[in-house]
């Protein structure tokens, strides 16, 4: 990547403003991922994480035709409750949005634009029938509700048992003589047309801090108000070390930017004793999702940003 | 009962334009960028770049109704330059940038998967 040359369309100067952001993964799993993002503005980390929350697509139940229900919760209270329920979005980048497929006419037959699934359930024993999300059944293996494609491979990995509590996501219970009977067409859309379509729980950012300990003035404490200008921190982030009796910094990103040892320092006389700031280019992202999707494929969102800016620019000419 | 649809807040209806350019009439090299359907993840992006030209003396966004779902965008550059100028050159740059975020987090990310596959 070239930083100077290259100009915009319009631009006649040929210098670029571009920065060039580092990613450094540190940890990866199936519904967790922490990472951070170096040498770019709070702008793009604040975009990157609204992005992540509302403009990911992924895919939810959006229609119910309900051909027989006799529970205790109402037709629109049930169709609610299946529009929640995460479903596999793997193939999420693959559909098109209902508005924008015309093979269709959005009956939800199509099968580029929607995907259904079947509900069947009657209860006939005297005991309460659970109605879950593994009830739901869909011809494409593909697209099974979340929590029923995990314990299918955590069955598989513990070898095909199946703890009476992971019975999938209770949608309604029966009794005796009541059934419910439904067809449900899921669609692909966006977390801002409703908070369904999110796939993050939850995403945040931190500012990376940066400390530094003024080491004179920390000689000039004793043992104890070292240790109780430690204490006075809510979150563990620095430690005494045992053999040099010195104040180090334990866990730096354990810092919630309270301001407590600032505080404490000034309160035993000793303003000054810690510097602790905010790097401005370094931010730190958590994300933890429903597991609609493997959480590297969310940074794929930045496809999103791609389309955006060509259309803002393409169409101001 | 009066609230918009929610869908409102992303698809450009037919007929209107995604963007449209107001020059202003009492200030030199001053215009105001009117962009439709979009909200503070791309203003905010937007104007922080265009902060970094020197040729901008001013860069500002607003929503001016939270019911309203578009952004404007309003420049004020020295006769260096123009604000459409400006504004292209920003998007240019942002757009280069999302592409190098993009292949830098692939490039993370495969390397990554295949750390954990060399484990097994």
């Amino acid at each position: 990547m070239e930083g100077a040359g290259g100009g915009g369309s319009g631009g006649g100067s040929g210098v670029s403003y571009q920065r060039f952001p580092r990613v450094r993964i540190r940890e990866m799993k199936d519904e967790y991922m922490k990472f951070e993002l170096r040498d770019t503005d709070a702008s793009m980390a604040n975009a990157l994480r609204r992005v992540m929350l509302s403009e990911v697509p992924t895919i939810a139940i959006d229609l119910v035709e309900i051909e027989v229900n006799s529970s205790v919760l109402n037709d629109e209270f049930i169709a609610h409750r299946l529009g929640l329920i995460p479903l596999c979005s793997e193939r999420a980048m693959e559909m098109r949005f209902s508005r924008d497929c015309d093979a269709c006419d959005g009956d939800g037959e199509c099968p580029y634009c929607s995907i259904e699934f079947q509900l069947n359930v009657r209860c006939d024993s005297d005991q309460t029938l659970d109605v879950t999300s593994a009830d739901l059944h869909c011809h494409d293996h593909r697209f099974l509700p979340v929590d029923v494609a995990q314990r299918a491979l955590a069955a598989e990995a513990a070898g095909g048992y199946d703890a009476p509590e992971q019975r999938g996501i209770i949608i309604v219970k029966l009794r005796r003589g009541q059934e419910l009977r439904l067809r449900a067409i899921a669609r692909k859309g966006i977390g801002k047309d409703h908070a369904k379509w999110s796939p993050g729980a939850t995403v945040t950012f931190m500012y990376e801090p940066e400390i530094h300990i003024n080491e004179e003035l920390m000689e000039t404490l004793t043992h104890n108000e070292k240790l109780s200008w430690i204490e006075s921190s809510p979150t563990k982030v620095f430690d005494l070390d045992p053999k040099t009796d010195q104040v180090i910094v334990a866990d730096p990103e354990a810092y919630t930017y309270d301001e407590e040892v600032i505080k404490k320092a000034e309160a035993i006389g000793k303003p000054g004793l810690v510097e602790i700031y905010a790097r401005e280019d370094s931010f730190i992202f958590t994300q933890k999702l429903d597991a609609v999707r493997l959480s590297d494929d969310i940074q794929d969102n930045d496809d999103q940003f791609g389309d955006l800016t060509r259309n803002i620019q393409g169409a101001a000419l | 009962m009066n609230a918009p649809d929610r869908y409102e807040r992303f698809v450009v209806p037919e007929g209107t334009k995604k963007v449209s350019y107001e020059r202003d009439t009492k200030i030199i090299n001053a215009a105001s960028f009117t962009v439709e359907r979009e909200d503070h993840t791309i203003g905010n992006i937007v104007r922080m770049q265009l902060h970094r030209d020197p040729n901008v003396l001013f860069a500002g966004y607003k929503l001016p109704h939270p019911l309203q779902y578009k952004i404007i965008v309003r420049i004020h550059t020295t006769s260096q330059s123009s604000p459409m100028q400006a504004y292209n050159q920003a998007i240019t740059d942002l757009d280069k940038e999302l592409d190098y975020l993009k292949s830098a987090f692939e490039e993370r990310i495969s390397r990554k998967l295949r750390r954990v596959d060399m484990e097994y």
